[in-house]
């Protein structure tokens, strides 16, 4: 059955793709969504004071961090889901991005019930022929993980999202970042476009002259030169990027300012989402849902 | 809430101490003497240079690739520091407060436009620099508006700088130079890779510019409207320093210092001239009758050879009865974001021929040439030998047509030349015995015998050009795509080239917006515009259509000068 669904879902993909006139389906993506592609929107989130917005998002991620039961790191998944609903962020970009993630993440499904330690109490089942147990309290914790995970993930949209980078940063700045730093995720933010093109290219370059990737030494050789040579090109392009800057005055600081204000509401939309961390993590330590 | 986004500068400003006095008239704005450079390496790229530069004075800095013109331009802004000898700007040295002054004073247009756009929008990016000079908020909003609405860019002004194509991204960087308002601009090949189109916006501006002007250029045909000194760079050292006419008059100099570009306007020239007279002797030889054509010229016998073996227009055209090795039917490439690569192309190209695909940026020729080398999948019927190519075989194309790119870069990245040009037939599968023998073939087709053991990366432009063409070569392939070959190549390098493809027995597309190039290596010329194909014709009626400007593909004004220059070397030559 679950074959014939495999291959149904393709064949609609595939009809998907001609019908929109997209013959990609073997290309490479290289493509990375731009951090702040939706900051031209309308919402509260927009609105909001960078600093506050930032301050209060981040207290709320440590928040949501520390919650120890599912129900509630479920809660916190709501809750982020409505934020980027509110931020006006669409979920395609959303999805995309945890979809990445959860290629990682999935892999505790697996791995944690075979490996966390049995503890007293602990529910094992045993599967045939798998000789090691599989244990639920493993499961559950993986489950939490990444629930949790996703949530903190989810709340980055607004917060990174609603702004332009360089007014993000800048709100950095205010909250005492060190200027080096903000300098180099606005560069890093700048040039992953750049060294993501270099690469491709290079790396199609590879393609037309017969290089396919395989599971032996040559392959590893040949990255091994494609690396080098885009680690060099990078390194030479970081050097020429500085000298540019250093030839229309760059003098160590970026002089890009940015008046901010903050409202009483701003205030008060910063209190009621530390709040609601807050409340999140109480009701998580005050014994209620024991297990879940 | 925030306020208006950028646009304020805070304590970090860095003010003058004091006013540094202004040069005089007469008095050099920047004295070079002895002026030494070497890289860690130990490479010496500068030595003993002596040089004064004047307010108003309007250079052209050209030399071979590697001469060390970048170099040299880069000490005038403080970039590098000089190891040996004097630098001075304004009568002080460029340190200290000197420094900041000259970094705010003089402008340089780096090749690459991306080295400049570094900021998120193309508004902060050309803000960047009137900002760094200390200027008030609505000051650099003025600046950077009138910058960009100059360059025809104030539309895209909060795009990111990856949004924008090669051509745009060049204007928005000279956008970023010209709000700082410089006193002297530097220019570095500011019109490798543009259009015609692009070209003359970036002539008009530049003739509008009242300060000092320094180029570096290989295009002597550009610089020769916008300069009238001309300082010509020998490895490392000043070989010349007079004015740009009498450069060009001189063929000997010009061929000595590897900048003799009399081979294209030979060409560039001949369309009204001489047209009629190559008609007439369509019964001579190809030989004799282009020796005929280039007879006013009163050029020396071996220039005569080697233009003769270069300059063959019109390229007899291939026969009808050799089969086609390309065919494409309603052939149309989609971006993901929805935008047409092209659409709805029909186009044949028969074995043996060498066709040229021109247009302006962004007209979907390079888009259309991964198409026919399999790394895009279009929509539509694309043959190959007669074969219809599905998805499958799109991924063996690879055996058959070989493409060199417009940057070597991207396809260099192996530690010898001999491991590069190795590196396609080894993915065939050959016989280390066939692998050796290849790569010597390969590498003695483009000049490059002896540099089996040399690393690519350290090769100078116009040999990596010739080693990415080997590393296709080595390949056997029934069809090469070169995309931009003359790009950033000094006009021995070009030649050179020339000399190489003209050579090379295999079906050729060359993607190009030098019209020099294509005049000479194609036998018919394909034009593009907005993804579609605008006329087919021999590469001889191409030349000759009128209807070039509205194409943008206008080269009259090249012309005109290379008209000017050829009278100048014929009095020279002749002795007047």
């Amino acid at each position: 059955m679950a074959i014939v669904a495999i291959i149904i879902r393709r064949l609609l993909k595939a009809a998907r793709d001609r019908k929109a006139g997209h013959h990609h389906r073997h290309e490479h993506d290289w493509s990375v969504p731009v951090i702040d592609a939706c900051s031209d929107l309308d919402s509260v989130f927009h609105k909001w004071d960078p600093r506050l917005k930032i301050f209060s998002i981040l207290v709320y991620c440590f928040l949501v961090a520390a919650l120890t039961k599912i129900i509630w790191a479920f809660c916190a998944l709501i809750i982020s889901l409505a934020a980027v609903k509110l931020a006006k962020i669409p979920f395609r970009n959303t999805k995309r991005r945890l979809m990445a993630m959860f290629g990682f993440l999935g892999m505790f499904l697996v791995i944690m019930p075979l490996t966390v330690p049995t503890q007293p109490g602990d529910l094992l089942l045993f599967f045939q022929p798998i000789p090691v147990p599989f244990n639920v309290r493993g499961l559950l914790v993986a489950i939490r993980i990444i629930l949790k995970a996703f949530a903190i993930a989810l709340i980055m949209e607004p917060l990174l999202n609603t702004a332009p980078l360089p007014v993000t940063i800048q709100a950095l700045r205010h909250l005492r970042v060190p200027d080096m730093i903000c300098q180099m995720i606005l560069l890093s933010h700048r040039y992953i476009f750049v060294f993501l093109n270099e690469a491709n290219r290079m790396y199609t370059g590879m393609r037309v002259r017969g290089f396919r990737q395989k599971t032996n030494l040559a392959t590893l050789h040949t990255m091994g030169n494609f690396l080098g040579m885009l680690f060099v090109s990078s390194f030479n392009r970081t050097q020429r990027v500085y000298e540019a800057m250093l030839s229309r005055g760059y003098n160590g600081t970026f002089p890009v300012y940015t008046d901010f204000f903050a409202r009483p509401k701003d205030w008060l939309f910063g209190i009621a989402w530390i709040l609601l961390g807050t409340g999140l993590l109480l009701l998580d330590r005050t014994g209620a849902f024991i297990i879940w | 809430m925030t306020g208006p986004a950028l646009l304020s500068f805070g304590e970090t400003m860095h003010d003058l101490a004091t006013d540094v006095e202004v040069p005089k008239e007469g008095q050099n704005l920047f004295q070079l003497r002895s002026l030494s450079f070497s890289y860690a390496d130990g490479h010496r790229a500068l030595q003993d240079i002596d040089l004064d530069i004047f307010p108003g004075d309007r250079i052209a800095l050209v030399g071979q690739n590697g001469a060390g013109k970048t170099t040299l331009v880069r000490h005038l802004n403080g970039i590098y520091t000089n190891q040996a000898g004097s630098l001075l700007y304004k009568g002080q040295s460029i340190q200290g407060d000197n420094l900041i002054r000259a970094r705010r004073q003089v402008g340089i247009l780096f090749q690459d436009p991306d080295d400049h756009l570094f900021n998120n929008t193309i508004y902060e990016d050309v803000a960047f620099g009137p900002m760094n000079q200390g200027l008030a908020r609505d000051v650099v909003d003025e600046r950077v508006r009138k910058a960009l609405e100059r360059v025809e860019l104030d539309h895209l002004m909060f795009k990111a700088p990856n949004n924008l194509s090669l051509g745009q991204k060049k204007r928005a960087a000279f956008a970023a130079i010209m709000a700082m308002e410089p006193e002297v601009l530097i220019l570095d090949e500011p019109t490798a890779n543009l259009d015609s189109r692009q070209e003359k916006i970036f002539d008009e501006l530049l003739l509008d510019y009242r300060g000092t002007l320094i180029c570096i250029s290989h295009d002597l045909l550009f610089l020769y409207g916008l300069c009238s000194r001309a300082v010509v760079l020998d490895h490392g050292k000043i070989h010349h320093d007079y004015s740009l006419k009498e450069l060009v008059s001189h063929r000997a100099s010009l061929r000595e210092h590897g900048l003799d570009f009399t081979f294209r306007f030979i060409d560039c020239c001949h369309s009204s001239e001489s047209h009629d007279h190559s008609k007439e002797s369509h019964e001579h030889t190809e030989s004799h009758e282009h020796s005929e054509n280039l007879d006013h010229l009163a050029l020396s016998q071996s220039d005569k050879e080697t233009a003769v073996r270069i300059i063959t227009p019109p390229m007899e055209s291939v026969p009808d009865e050799k089969s086609q090795v390309i065919r494409l039917e309603n052939y149309s490439f989609q971006y993901k974001d929805g935008t047409w690569g092209f659409k709805d192309i029909n186009m044949t190209v028969k074995e043996g021929e060498k066709i040229a695909i021109v247009g302006e940026n962004g007209a979907g020729k390079s888009t259309l040439a991964g198409c026919i080398l399999g790394v895009k999948q279009g929509s539509g019927k694309y043959y190959f030998k007669n074969d219809l190519i599905m998805h499958s075989a799109r991924g063996e194309l690879w055996r058959q047509i070989g493409m060199v790119f417009q940057d070597s870069s991207d396809q260099l990245f192996c530690p010898s030349c001999e491991e590069e040009v190795a590196f396609g037939p080894k993915q065939m599968g050959l016989s280390p015995l066939e692998l050796e023998k290849r790569v010597t073939e390969a590498l003695a087709l483009v000049k490059l015998s002896g540099f089996e053991k040399r690393v690519p990366m350290n090769l100078s432009g116009g040999e990596r050009k010739r080693l990415a063409i080997a590393a296709v070569l080595s390949m056997r392939p029934q069809v090469l795509i070169l995309d931009e070959p003359s790009a950033n190549l000094d006009p021995r390098n070009e030649e050179l080239l020339l000399h190489i493809l003209h050579d090379l027995p295999v079906t050729q597309i060359l993607i190009s917006h030098d019209m020099f190039f294509v005049n000479n290596s194609s036998h018919r010329t394909v034009v593009m515009n907005q993804g579609s194909i605008l006329s087919d014709l021999p590469t001889s009626d191409f030349i000759e259509d009128e209807h070039l400007v509205g194409h943008q593909l206008d080269y009259a004004y090249k012309n005109v000068c290379g008209r000017e220059i050829m009278k100048m070397q014929e009095a020279v030559e002749n002795g007047g």
